[in-house]
């Protein structure tokens, strides 16, 4: 038993390690090439440790305007649509779980049932919609379409979150007169705060990575983001890899961050509702 | 009281529902309403043709090319994904240090950026300057380098396998949640019974697991029947339609012939295949987990 219980420490161990190994290495093959002269990025065999380390990719890829625009869209986008997906969500959570007496799950339900459409179904109606409302080429209408994402998700990971904290609190407040936006905002916002955060980020890093609407609804460079351009920079002549590299680095930076403050959260979120992501 | 409370709740949730019917349930209808027609570019109009879009897209030879893909498309990734997040499920559950650090490290994939998925993977799938040709030849495995995304059957391959880089963590961390539901008791039970290691996960665990592993290969269906960013950006589709994915078809058929009403009929019957799948799922599912309960 004792020798048993070892052999299966070991294993699981190997079977993690190279799971590391096979998570890491893209990433960490990414970072390598960012920091490689270009001479050692194009030598074969490859140079797997560069002999001199070099910033020049990273200076030549913030040195380009349009990466920098388009890092500046993709943040306006990303800020804007965590902002109103949570100021809709929120509000909308706390209405159907705490004060609609009956109907308010299968409400809910629904809600979280309207992510189930494929994107694919929006590509014509969207464009069409964009189009005739002048917001093509917008990020008020790049907005708009991620908000169909993100709604559904955020709604249902803040009402999951409400469900777990007890009313008293909630009660006892509502007998001391206090009036629904207050309770909001100042017993359900702290109380729910590990939900909230969650479903934010999830709204951000939709936002901040999301390609296939961007490509369709924003093709001229004032609303490109920064994944469309990362496209574009692909389809020319020359791919220039090492600078490409280092665009994936920084705009990797935006996602690693808060990922890392909430790791804890992020799981239980991500398998409660994780159609879309 | 009770119904004013209840007349707030839905007040408090109006702003969301409208936006959610303006953003997805009206585009969604109309889309539905769209397959019907023709669109008429040079006139820019709209012209009723029935279940033309439909005949027509199914007399198509890319249709079923892209049928087909997405076949194998779905199938090769439910199966690398199982294969894979099963081991690592197991492996999580069973390790007794360092299960927070890995934990973290599955999940890395899982929030990274599609387009930088897609970006680095070229780069290390590259035929000529590609670490993983690199590595190989430097292991002796194969003498040549090899064109990963270049021949039909090695470009599926190849997405398969970047795409199941990404998306293993949801199959993992899914199946690692119904894992952890299992009671001990039950283990040693079983191990006292003289069952070996093998038996168990045999007769014990996978019975047991069976509604989560039931929701994780629904979940990979689903992103994998509307994942194609990985094909428009590796490959365009190609070589040869191999990797045409239903999604790309249609993304196509919208812009690059802009016949926005046939667009619209292939995304209606994938809703619906979609749709029926998940009813399936649900029918063959629920009893199951039921029982596990």
């Amino acid at each position: 038993m004792e020798r048993s219980s070892r052999v299966v420490q070991i294993t699981a161990h190997i079977v993690l390690g190279l799971t590391t190994v096979f998570v890491l290495f893209p990433y960490a093959w990414m970072l390598v090439t960012s920091i490689k002269p270009i001479a050692d990025v194009i030598a074969w065999p490859i140079r797997w440790l560069p002999r001199s380390i070099t910033l020049e990719n990273y200076a030549a890829i913030l040195n380009d305007s349009r990466f920098v625009r388009a890092l500046f869209n993709s943040a306006v986008v990303s800020i804007a649509v965590t902002a109103l997906s949570l100021l809709l969500s929120v509000p909308a959570a706390y209405g159907l779980t705490r004060l609609v007496r009956r109907g308010g799950r299968p409400v809910l339900i629904g809600i979280l049932a309207s992510q189930f459409f494929p994107p694919m179904v929006f590509f014509v109606p969207f464009y069409i919609v964009l189009q005739s409302l002048g917001l093509l080429n917008t990020l008020p209408g790049l907005i708009f379409t991620y908000l169909s994402v993100t709604l559904p998700i955020c709604t249902w990971m803040v009402a999951t979150s409400l469900r777990d904290i007890p009313v008293a609190i909630e009660e006892a407040a509502r007998i001391d007169g206090c009036g629904d936006v207050r309770m909001i905002w100042t017993i359900i916002r702290p109380i729910a705060a590990p939900g909230i955060v969650t479903a934010g980020i999830f709204a951000f890093v939709l936002s901040w990575q999301e390609y296939i609407f961007a490509l369709l609804y924003t093709t001229s460079e004032r609303a490109q983001t920064a994944p469309v351009l990362m496209f574009y920079l692909l389809g020319q002549h020359q791919i220039d890899y090492a600078r490409l590299m280092a665009a994936a680095v920084l705009l990797s930076i935006p996602i690693a961050i808060p990922f890392a403050v909430i790791q804890r959260f992020y799981k239980s979120g991500m398998t409660e509702g994780g159609i879309k992501g | 009281m009770i119904a004013r409370s209840t007349v707030r709740g839905y007040a408090f949730a109006s702003p969301l529902m409208i936006v959610l019917a303006a953003a997805v349930i009206l585009p969604a209808l109309y889309n539905a309403g769209l397959a019907f027609f023709k669109y008429d570019a040079v006139r820019d109009a709209w012209r009723f043709t029935g279940a033309t879009n439909f005949t027509h897209l199914l007399a198509q030879d890319r249709f079923w090319n892209a049928f087909w893909v997405t076949l194998l498309w779905v199938a090769g990734n439910i199966a690398l994904q199982l294969a894979i997040g099963m081991a690592v499920a197991l492996a999580l559950n069973a390790v007794a240090s360092l299960r927070a650090f890995y934990s973290a490290v599955v999940m890395v994939p899982w929030v990274s950026s599609f387009v930088i998925v897609a970006v680095v993977f070229l780069w290390l799938y590259h035929p000529d300057l590609g670490v993983l040709n690199d590595m190989l030849m430097r292991l002796g495995l194969i003498d040549r380098p090899i064109a990963w995304l270049a021949s039909p059957g090695m470009a599926q391959f190849s997405l398969i396998l970047a795409n199941t880089w990404k998306f293993f963590p949801l199959v993992a961390i899914t199946l690692f949640t119904g894992l952890q539901g299992i009671p001990r008791e039950l283990l040693q039970a079983s191990t006292i019974d003289g069952a070996n290691r093998l038996e168990t996960l045999r007769y014990i665990i996978i019975p047991l697991l069976a509604p989560s592993i039931a929701t994780a290969v629904l979940l990979s269906t689903i992103w994998a029947f509307n994942a194609f960013t990985l094909s428009i950006i590796m490959t365009g589709g190609g070589p040869l339609g191999a990797t045409e994915v239903m999604g790309l078809y249609i993304y196509k058929i919208a812009f690059d012939s802009f016949d926005f009403g046939m667009a619209a009929a292939a995304s209606l019957l994938l809703f619906v295949a979609i749709l029926i799948i998940t009813v399936v799922y649900l029918r063959v599912a629920d009893p199951a987990s039921e029982a596990a309960d």
